[in-house]
């Protein structure tokens, strides 16, 4: 795949696409807004696992935070909360250790379809990288495929990658799309995020209904009205 | 006020209709159960007369600890510390687990005193739907839910808003959501020695919800009956019925 040479990550945890990106893989999408800032590959690699250290020092961590609170950690209901916590957090950023090829590499058909395909109501589970807390919500995919499908489940494996991790609802949003437009390089995807947000919930304004709404329109979604009215109605509920 | 018997010594709080030895027993301390921070039998006190177990102080106190334990942890997890989305990070996350356990600085006679009316009915007061956020013990992980609560005064009444806040300093603590349940039967029960206290909580947890299991429509409904409540069929029939949409 010519384009994964010269790529540059379409994760952007911190490290942000540089505009030479834009210019490689996306001449026919429009304006890309993206900081300039340093470039990384990492479509091919996956960051190490912790291994036992970094759970050690996630359980050291976790207790120091049970004192700090004013708890006592030997009381039987939080004798193995720090392991507990420790590895529930480890699951909540197990995207980081995922790498989209492995789990793309062999679910892309060529199918001689060219209309809009959409998969909607995939549930998101992640954390908010400011407060880490969780966020949730459902995922809307949308693509039209120019002569190659996806395996449909890996559309919501693209979900899971990206939203197991330190997140910002609209970071993810945008990683999610752009994953897809690589790996198929179809006329145009559309995601939509709809999710609600603990740390709005739960602490500071405390809104318990509120609802953070977040899209990104590539390719024909973002250029064809009519192409993006469809998909938004056959998304909708 | 008239407080009833400490708890501390397994006497029955006053006023529980009904004088049998199993209708509104309570826990003895040293069982081991259910008082918050406290897992010492012999200095365990009554919920009601419990000291708060902190303060603002201790809060700024220990900020600078629970800041670099955040660090810590997002080194830990592979992430960059430095880089500009997280560089505050510790500070939130921090302030906000301090928000999410503050029901440890608060008590239950200070939201109390004020707002306890006589008054001369006999009939069952419910609030529900009562927004519930806590933090599950064992794994650190967001619990919520609804909170249904009903009593029925014996010449007492209690402000709404109270129950609200009661549900708030026992939700705001590090829990487990079959203690919460009891702990808000049992402070309502100590400040209005009513005839019955029901309480029923509904809640997702996030730990069998975003990990595990991974269920996303289970719920989990635990309640407690205390007094004429847990006595009488057709008390407790009503009050579910009421609370049932």
């Amino acid at each position: 795949m010519e384009y994964a040479k010269q790529i540059v990550t379409p994760d952007m945890n911190g490290v942000c696409c540089a505009k030479k990106f834009v210019a490689s893989c996306f001449e026919s999408f429009g304006d890309q807004v993206f900081e300039p800032k340093k470039v990384t590959v990492q479509w091919k690699e996956a960051k190490a696992p912790g291994g036992a250290d970094a759970l050690a020092a996630l359980e050291e961590a976790y207790t120091s935070i049970l004192r700090g609170l004013g708890e006592n950690p030997e009381r039987q209901g939080l004798l193995k909360t720090p392991r507990r916590a420790a590895k529930a957090m480890q699951f909540f950023t197990k995207g980081y250790q995922d790498s989209i090829p492995d789990i793309l590499n062999d679910a892309v058909f060529d199918e001689d379809h060219d209309e809009i395909v959409i998969v909607k109501n995939i549930d998101m589970f992640s954390l908010c990288e400011h407060h880490l807390v969780p966020f949730f919500g459902k995922v809307h995919i949308g693509y039209l495929p120019n002569k190659k499908v996806v395996g449909l489940s890996k559309l919501a494996r693209i979900v899971e990658i990206y939203s197991r991790r330190l997140q910002v609802q609209e970071r993810l949003t945008k990683q999610i799309a752009l994953a897809i437009t690589e790996a198929l390089k179809p006329a145009g995807v559309a995601v939509v995020i709809e999710a609600t947000h603990m740390c709005m919930v739960m602490r500071g304004v405390q809104k318990i209904n509120s609802k953070t709404l977040t899209s990104t329109m590539l390719g024909i979604f973002r250029e064809d009205q009519k192409t993006r009215e469809e998909f938004l109605t056959l998304a909708k509920e | 006020m008239d407080r009833g018997t400490p708890l501390v010594n397994g006497g029955k709080a006053e006023g529980l209709s009904g004088g049998g030895t199993t209708s509104g027993k309570v826990p003895v301390a040293g069982a081991g159960g259910w008082l918050n921070g406290h897992s010492e039998p012999q200095r365990a006190a009554a919920q009601w007369q419990e000291e708060r177990t902190r303060s603002l102080e201790d809060n700024q106190l220990s900020l600078p600890s629970l800041e670099s334990a955040y660090s810590a942890i997002l080194r830990g997890l592979g992430e960059d510390p430095e880089r500009q989305g997280l560089l505050k990070t510790p500070w939130r996350a921090a302030t906000a687990m301090q928000f999410f356990t503050k029901g440890y600085q608060e008590k239950i006679s200070d939201i109390l005193n004020d707002a306890i009316f006589d008054e001369d009915h006999d009939e069952m007061v419910i609030v529900k739907d009562i927004d519930m956020f806590s933090m599950c013990e064992h794994h650190l992980v967001p619990f919520i839910g609804k909170v249904h609560i009903g009593y029925l005064p014996e010449k007492r009444l209690l402000g709404l808003s109270k129950f609200a806040r009661i549900v708030e300093i026992y939700s705001r603590r590090l829990q487990v959501q079959e203690r919460l349940t009891k702990q808000i039967a049992k402070a309502i029960t100590e400040a209005l020695q009513p005839a019955g206290v029901g309480v029923v909580i509904e809640a997702t947890h996030m730990c069998m919800v975003m990990r595990g299991v991974q269920k996303m429509n289970s719920k989990t409904v635990t309640s407690t009956m205390l007094g004429v409540f847990r006595e009488d069929p057709k008390t407790r029939e009503e009050f579910l019925t009421l609370i049932r949409n």
